[in-house]
């Protein structure tokens, strides 16, 4: 019985210490919404993202404030009347790769996956799913995808005054280098 | 009388142009160089961490957009050219988080020495915590 047991138990560790995670805390958000009119884009490079190799799990989350902008008052706008980072520091992504079996992280090469989750901007937060790709190379994973967010879902109005200059949709692009998580 | 009327009207339209100028050089300026900035706050990043790990909202207030200076360890150092990665780890006492030092991508081939286990000094501003304290627009101090 105690034998039994010990073994369920070293299996259960075996099992534990094989779930493999990976990790970044340096992951790249980028975002453009201008227009002909005017070109903004801002960029974060200190994203955090952690994954699951068994399950799938899938998380992100930003520092709004973090991100850069190429003029001054871009930044200011951003953050005290669109995104009102003060008051909602973070976005978050919480969800799952819904076929992250089809990825074989010991095999170099580039594998489309599909991300469904919550996505957490200005404190709205809404289901998403978006496509992404995975590389591996030389044992190296990275992750990528690109999405288009509408602003109005995340209760971000534009003033009429700046209308032609901002998109209504947002392009994000995420870009993150991962590690394994020992 | 006429020349009055002249007047007011050059006046105004000198303010206008005055005020366009200005506006113009509003949209474009830049955000500022934090390089060039002193730091409001100077502390390791031991304290740091501590403060945030004690109470994340007073810690914004105090932190949150501030030009701050750390000291700390040097547990990981992220460069890559191609995204313009330069991006420095100090660890702290707190086993799960540290200071992520996001520098100023023309800063990084600072950061080419600077190997694991070294002591340094960080300029850059606070944006807040996620499991890191994150610093932005970084650069070494002397």
């Amino acid at each position: 019985m105690k034998k039994t047991l010990l073994i369920g138990l070293a299996l259960f560790l075996f099992h534990g210490l094989k779930a493999q995670r990976y990790y970044t805390k340096t992951g790249i958000v980028t975002f453009h919404a201008g227009t002909t009119v005017e070109d903004i884009d801002g960029i974060n490079k200190s994203t955090t993202s952690i994954f699951d190799v068994s399950t799938g799990e899938f998380d992100f989350a930003l520092l709004v404030n973090g991100f850069e902008f190429r003029r001054a008052l871009m930044q200011q706008h951003f953050n005290e009347d669109y995104l009102e980072s003060d008051k909602y520091p973070k976005s978050t992504f919480k969800g799952k790769i819904t076929n992250i079996s089809s990825v074989n992280f010991s095999k170099d090469g580039t594998y489309p996956v599909q991300v469904k989750g919550t996505l957490t901007i200005h404190n709205i937060s809404k289901e998403i799913e978006v496509p992404g790709t995975f590389i591996i190379k030389n044992g190296k994973v990275s992750g990528t995808s690109t999405f288009n967010v509408a602003l109005a879902d995340y209760n971000i109005s534009i003033p009429s005054l700046v209308a032609d200059k901002l998109s209504k949709t947002a392009k994000v692009v995420v870009n993150c280098d991962y590690s394994l998580l020992k | 009388m006429k020349k009055t009327l002249k007047k007011l009207m050059i006046g105004t339209l000198l303010v206008a142009f005055a005020a366009a100028g200005y506006g113009f050089y509003l949209f474009n300026k830049k955000p500022a160089d934090v390089r060039v900035m002193s730091a409001s706050y100077t502390l390791s990043a031991d304290s740091l961490v501590n403060v945030y790990n004690q109470d994340e909202k007073a810690a914004d207030k105090k932190f949150l957009n501030q030009v701050i200076e750390i000291k700390g360890t040097v547990s990981k150092v992220v460069l890559d050219s191609a995204t313009k990665q330069a991006t420095v780890m100090l660890s702290t006492n707190d086993p799960l988080s540290g200071v992520t030092c996001s520098f100023y991508d023309n800063e990084a081939s600072q950061l080419k020495n600077i190997k694991s286990g070294a002591e340094i000094s960080v300029k850059g501003v606070c944006t807040g915590k996620l499991m890191d304290v994150v610093l932005n627009k970084c650069s070494i101090q002397h």
